[in-house]
């Protein structure tokens, strides 16, 4: 039967999609203010510049950018489908705010120090998202009711509260540091060494491996929890299993690069909208989308007003909002959206 | 031997008693229907049963052992559940959706085996729902729709099949379709099926047994024609109304206060 997801197109799929963001990666990583030619790059390392801004910065920033997408994504597609709301994103449950949190007592308590290549605003920022998630969760397991109506509304309640704070620490913090925090806020990628890469692109790959695992089980989840116990699924324990990875890769992903908005919500929905909404497809196909539009985004940030930098979160924003509501006029027409 | 028995079982929400002390069995290929006025517990039976809500006391097994002691997937074997239909968020077509029934034998890269497949096609084509299977859940009418659900349930290959009002939106002659679609399921697959109903004349027709759930402990099971008689339906509803018969089938019409007929039948 042509309509359900197999195995081997799956691969196939996916084995398209990835050839497809190396070329974007590659092609990205030669655009720039320097013009640098790829002849002179493979010439070796040595005393190379092309070589050290192709590897060292553009490369470098181009797989940052591929790894922030790629767990934005799928933690959009897991957010989406355990709240089974088509508007939820990574940061519907508050991780945005307790990070945001988390990166300006970090500007202005001023420390110094680095952890295993991290400045403190991303330490914090880390700290502060997890320590978010678990909050939420805390309080979401306390108000009882479906579990998802206590969670959405626990998250809106710290999401406020948390807001506050920074809205409070900002007006009385100095002004740079407040720019600083903005600037974080909004989104940014910049140049990593890579440790940061290797470390947390692997952490994000265990991450989605672990979530295409219980893929099955979430697209049974989907469809409530009672239907999903009576099917065999064990509800709770997949549920928190999903909540705990999906909150972990995207704390990765906002420790390394601020919060860049749009990629979790835009991404699975184009992905679900064009592939159909099986999770197992849904899951990987949105990580290298999710990639490739951020790493095509960071290019734009950089070159549109270069020398000068945009923040990656405008670009997404601008770039993904009219792509966004083309592919939904197309499509809502073709296979309806719902279903309605 | 009984499939299900159920004995002294109570259950409240907070301080709210739903069901005190409920015993009764069923036996395996039985046909019980399950009547009873709004909130007398009827969907709550159908959860207790079906392990989504755990009884305060008393005991519910089915083939020979607590529901409790099942794990989720186990019971999973066991019993399949039809819901009050809904339209889920995404649009899974038909097709996905009765797959997932086969979600716990699914081999560990999380993909359904040729077997998984032969077993959903039986179902699609047992409930007649092959030629839309590749449409969206929200793409086909209330009636197919709920076909669809059955044919999930039945992927599940399960010995019990617990339905909760499945033909509650349908109209007169989906309504009948889904009734014969599980007595042929009855009676080809040998499931025990127990269906929660407000329709009582239609469930008289088709089970062999009826459990009619009053307010306390008022519970009555026995053979539809004994359980749907006048006396106890106008007790336990609240209601009154013609009882009659025609060939041989019962019925009961209830009458509301603006009948022509309601003055002559009070005096």
């Amino acid at each position: 039967m042509p309509v359900t997801v197999t195995p081997k197109k799956l691969l196939l799929k996916i084995a398209i999609g990835f050839i497809l963001l190396l070329a974007v990666m590659m092609l990205c990583a030669l655009v720039g203010t320097q013009k640098i030619s790829l002849a002179r790059v493979f010439a070796g390392s040595g005393d190379n510049i092309d070589y050290t801004i192709f590897i060292r910065v553009r490369l470098a920033r181009a797989v940052l950018a591929a790894i922030v997408g790629a767990a934005l994504a799928c933690s959009g597609v897991v957010f989406q489908g355990l709240l089974r709301n088509p508007l939820a994103d990574p940061y519907i449950l508050g991780i945005s705010s307790g990070a945001g949190l988390g990166a300006i007592v970090a500007v202005i308590s001023g420390f110094s120090w680095t952890l295993w290549g991290r400045s403190p605003i991303a330490v914090f920022a880390f700290a502060g998202a997890l320590g978010t998630v678990w909050l939420v969760w805390l309080i979401g397991r306390l108000a009882g009711r479906s579990n998802v109506t206590g969670l959405l509304l626990a998250g809106v309640v710290v999401n406020a509260f948390f807001s506050a704070m920074i809205m409070f620490l900002t007006s009385v913090a100095k002004s740079d540091q407040v720019f600083s925090t903005i600037f974080w806020l909004m989104g940014n990628m910049t140049e990593e060494d890579f440790l940061v890469l290797w470390l947390s692109g692997g952490c994000v790959i265990v991450g989605i491996i672990t979530l295409f695992y219980i893929s099955p089980q979430l697209n049974v989840i989907s469809f409530g929890e009672g239907d999903a116990r009576s099917m065999g699924v064990n509800t709770s324990a997949v549920q928190t299993v999903a909540f705990a990875v999906a909150a972990a890769i995207t704390a990765v992903a906002v420790s390394l690069s601020g919060l860049v908005g749009f990629v979790g919500l835009v991404v699975p929905h184009g992905v679900r909208l064009v592939f159909g909404p099986d999770h197992r497809q849904l899951l990987p196909l949105s990580a290298i989308v999710g990639a490739i539009f951020l790493v095509a985004a960071d290019t734009l940030a950089r070159i549109v007003v270069a020398p000068a930098q945009l923040p990656v979160g405008v670009v997404t924003a601008i770039v993904g909002g009219p792509f966004f509501l083309v592919l939904l006029i197309k499509h809502t027409r073709k296979v309806g959206w719902s279903g309605k | 031997m009984s499939i299900i028995e159920v004995g002294h079982l109570s259950f409240s929400y907070l301080e709210v008693e739903v069901l005190r002390d409920l015993s009764f069995e069923v036996e395996r290929g039985c046909f019980l229907a399950i009547a009873g006025p709004n909130g007398a517990g009827k969907s709550t039976l159908l959860n207790l049963l079906s392990g989504v809500l755990k009884p305060d006391s008393g005991s519910i097994k089915i083939d020979g052992s607590e529901v409790k002691s099942y794990s989720t997937e186990a019971l999973a074997r066991e019993v399949a559940v039809v819901r009050q239909e809904f339209v889920p968020v995404f649009g899974f077509s038909v097709i996905e959706m009765v797959l997932m029934a086969r979600t716990p034998y699914y081999g560990p890269i999380g993909f359904e085996s040729k077997a998984d497949r032969e077993i959903v096609n039986d179902a699609l084509a047992a409930t007649d729902t092959v030629e839309f299977a590749r449409r969206r859940l929200g793409q086909i009418s209330g009636g197919e729709r709920q076909r669809v659900f059955i044919a999930r349930a039945l992927a599940q290959d399960t010995s019990i099949l617990l339905l909760d009002e499945p033909t509650s939106f349908l109209d007169l002659r989906h309504q009948v379709r889904i009734y014969d679609l599980l007595k042929k399921m009855q009676i080809e697959k040998d499931k025990t099926i127990v269906v929660v109903t407000h329709d009582i004349n239609l469930a008289a027709q088709y089970c062999d047994e009826a459990l009619l759930l009053g307010a306390d402990t008022d519970y009555y099971k026995a053979a539809p024609q004994d359980v749907f008689s006048q006396e106890k339906i106008e007790k336990v509803f609240g209601v009154t109304g013609f009882a009659g018969r025609v060939g041989r089938e019962k019925f009961f019409l209830p009458l509301g206060k603006f009948a022509r007929d309601y003055r002559n039948k009070m005096s």
